[in-house]
């Protein structure tokens, strides 16, 4: 049997389809990996015991592999009645374990902040909330913006993953497609190729917007680069158990 | 009226302030010298609240610093500006100087961007309002500290040494503004001023009075002619094995003058 | 719903998963270091043709899933070449190869930060390439990788958790046999998460104090 891409473009739609839901669970993932990364990032830096709890919800969510979290939630919880469908379970699935890569990300994009710009925030009569909000995540946010891409870039190869909880995103129809067709090789290899064309085309985004936000960031304030030094765990697929 | 009373502060076993006191009145223009290690810094931030004292008592205008309320208020009296600048890096010029007369003192935005550009108008900095401080030499960043603290319109101005980070040419233009800041205050009911420097020429220049810190001790504080004067601060051994050190251009003998 | 009690022969069904999956890793860690490595060297020497073509399929590794990836060659393999792989087999071949992605990618950035005019000195000194790579290159680029490498090695390690999809029994796969039996997910898949957790947390433990000891070598090249 020779390589004949051509039997996918009959199946073209379904995989489409697929895509789309994907795209979806993605950019909902993404979001709500986001805010809790920056959430967590903060408490982390803390010295006190929302620190010690929020070190230690990273340290869990690193160290249990992906899947084990997904079925967790999607076969485990209903035990003790708490029911989720796949899709959900999918965003809250990608969204805790991003939080939890980002949010060691952010953590040294903070720890990276020159103290004195904070404490010139503090002498102005910021409050503390407002200090967060307008000095430390800003700075912080714009050196991590490059590591905090490479992890979004795992969430997306991650979300394959859920379709071992049924749900029907793109390597779930591809998984149809492939037994419908008896044409796995040509699937496979077109889907892989997708997923890599895809998050090329993000972390060339990522690399443009990092370049945009930080091209007043001389030599003020938090040194680009030092994140790449400080959190080498998070460098590019490191989200191993997730990818 | 900033009142400092009595003040201790340790950093582990070292003891940097050790019972100090200290008054600055509206209008005064009050220079901390002493050498390096003396605990003028750490003065400062003990008065803007950076550092938590570990004895004695300082009030800003009656508001002890001591206590996380009143702190908040006695912030809106005074303003700092540092030795590093430590400047917002990622907000515009203007940003930085509006962000806290906005967001703390709720003024309007309209008149606080227009006070911000005229205060750096006032400094030479006019066409660098959407600057940002990435894109400015260390005299420019300065300049704009000083604007951040002055939009503030505080009452009591703290300079941290605010010189000691920039080249002699940036220092020149940064005195000058400061000189020109401290000499338009009539002794009234002007903005003070608390500097910690090793200026000594500009210190005496401009200053009503002058304080000299040693090892964490107040051990003079004196106004500024007496303190030059030979019976007066320069009776005090360490104060002219200080003088003698700080300004080798401006030799003792041409001091009393 | 029928339940039945944990008997101890699941405690057996988990050690032996646990067994399989640390195997696993461990093979699969060891051939793609050596594998990762050696294209890294092959990169800095600029072999042609061979150091681009390898570039792009191993970027085409780390840029896809590895469920994926594991769909392709175990499915899609034996459709093309009519030859039947093992799951272990299948299993072994891609964590391999995605693992070497991952190494590659660290020794590149590894040999990159030793600075040139070492390279030069001892070409000066007329030392050969191998003796160039296993005196002076290797030595600080490892010291420079062994913390990525330490992550990486976590992360694959709970990367073996997938094989389970394509029928290797790992400790995933057990978890999947108990829970069909006992009907208890909740326990289930919190044990084998902390069985997991406490595996990454002991690797991370031996990563961090090799990492110390090469560090100690390294500290007076400024590494």
């Amino acid at each position: 049997m020779p390589f004949d891409p051509t039997v996918l473009t009959s199946h073209l739609d379904t995989l489409l389809a697929g895509a789309w839901l994907t795209a979806e669970v993605c950019a909902l993932g993404i979001a709500a990996a986001f805010s809790l990364a920056a959430a967590l990032g903060v408490l982390a830096v803390g010295r006190g015991w929302a620190g010690r709890l929020a070190r230690l919800y990273v340290d869990v969510f690193r160290n249990v592999p992906f899947v084990v979290q997904v079925f967790f939630l999607f076969y485990g919880l209903p035990e003790v009645g708490v029911y989720i469908d796949a899709f959900w379970t999918g965003v809250l699935a990608l969204g805790l374990v991003g939080g939890a890569y980002g949010s060691d990300v952010v953590r040294s994009g903070i720890l990276a902040i020159e103290p004195g710009v904070v404490e010139a925030a503090k002498v102005g009569g910021l409050s503390r909330l407002a200090i967060i909000r307008r000095i430390v995540l800003p700075i912080a946010l714009r050196t991590a913006i490059r590591p905090l891409g490479s992890v979004f870039v795992n969430l997306v190869l991650s979300s394959s993953i859920l379709s071992m909880i049924t749900l029907d995103e793109v390597t779930g129809t591809a998984r149809g497609v492939a037994s419908e067709t008896y044409r796995p090789f040509e699937v496979y290899a077109f889907l892989l190729a997708a997923y890599a064309g895809l998050t090329y085309a993000v972390s060339l985004g990522i690399d443009a917007l990092h370049r945009r936000l930080n091209r007043h960031m001389a030599d003020n304030g938090a040194a680009p680069g030092v994140i790449h030094g400080a959190a080498p765990g998070v460098a590019h697929g490191a989200m191993g158990g997730t990818a | 009226m900033i009142a400092v009373e009595g003040v201790v502060k340790r950093f582990g076993a070292h003891t940097v302030l050790d019972g100090v006191s200290l008054t600055v009145a509206p209008g005064e223009v009050v220079t901390i010298l002493g050498s390096s290690g003396s605990g003028k810094s750490t003065l400062i931030r003990c008065i803007n609240g950076l550092e938590t004292l570990d004895g004695g008592r300082i009030t800003v205008d009656g508001l002890d610093v001591a206590d996380p309320r009143q702190l908040a208020q006695a912030r809106r009296l005074s303003a700092t500006v540092f030795q590093l600048f430590n400047l917002y890096p990622h907000m515009t010029v203007l940003r930085n100087i509006t962000l806290a007369p906005e967001l703390v003192l709720k003024r309007p935005k309209a008149e606080v961007d227009g006070q911000a550009r005229a205060l750096l108008a006032s400094v030479g900095l006019a066409g660098k309002a959407d600057s940002y401080p990435g894109q400015l030499s260390g005299g420019q960043r300065q300049r704009v500290g000083i604007c951040r603290a002055l939009a503030m319109n505080p009452r009591y101005l703290l300079l941290d040494e605010v010189t000691s980070a920039l080249d002699p040419e940036m220092t020149a233009e940064v005195l000058a503004i400061l000189g020109k800041l401290a000499t338009r205050q009539p002794g009234g009911a002007g903005t003070a001023m608390l500097f910690v420097t090793h200026e000594v020429e500009f210190a005496r220049r401009i200053s009503t009075r002058i304080v000299f810190l040693d090892q964490g001790r107040l051990i003079v504080d004196l106004p500024t002619d007496q303190f030059f004067a030979a019976d007066g601060g320069l009776a005090h051994p360490r104060i002219r094995q200080f003088l003698s050190k700080m300004a080798p251009a401006a030799p003792l003998a041409e001091i009393p003058a | 719903m029928r339940h039945a009690g944990f008997t101890w022969h699941d405690g057996a069904l988990l050690a032996q998963g646990l067994g399989v999956s640390l195997g696993l890793f461990a093979g699969t860690f060891l051939i793609g270091l050596v594998l990762g490595s050696a294209a890294a060297v092959l990169r800095h020497f600029r072999v042609p043709t061979l150091g681009t073509l390898l570039h792009t399929g191993l970027e085409l590794l780390r840029n896809s899933p590895v469920l994926v990836q594991l769909f392709l060659v175990f499915f899609g393999v034996p459709a093309l070449l009519h030859q039947p792989l093992t799951p272990v087999f299948a299993a072994g071949l891609t964590l391999s190869a995605n693992t070497a992605a991952f190494v590659y990618f660290i020794a590149v950035a590894g040999l990159d930060a030793v600075g040139r005019d070492q390279v030069e000195a001892a070409r000066a000194f007329g030392l050969s390439r191998v003796q160039l790579v296993r005196h002076i290159l290797g030595p600080q680029a490892l010291a420079f990788a062994v913390a990525p490498l330490v992550g990486l090695a976590v992360n694959q390690l709970q990367v073996t958790s997938l094989v389970s999809v394509i029928g290797v029994v790992d400790l995933t796969k057990a978890g999947d046999i108990l829970n069909l039996r006992t009907l208890r997910p909740f326990a289930v898949w919190t044990l084998v998460g902390v069985l997991y957790f406490a595996a990454a947390k002991t690797l991370t433990l031996l990563g961090n104090r090799w990492e110390r000891r090469l560090r100690a070598h390294a500290a007076p090249l400024g590494l």
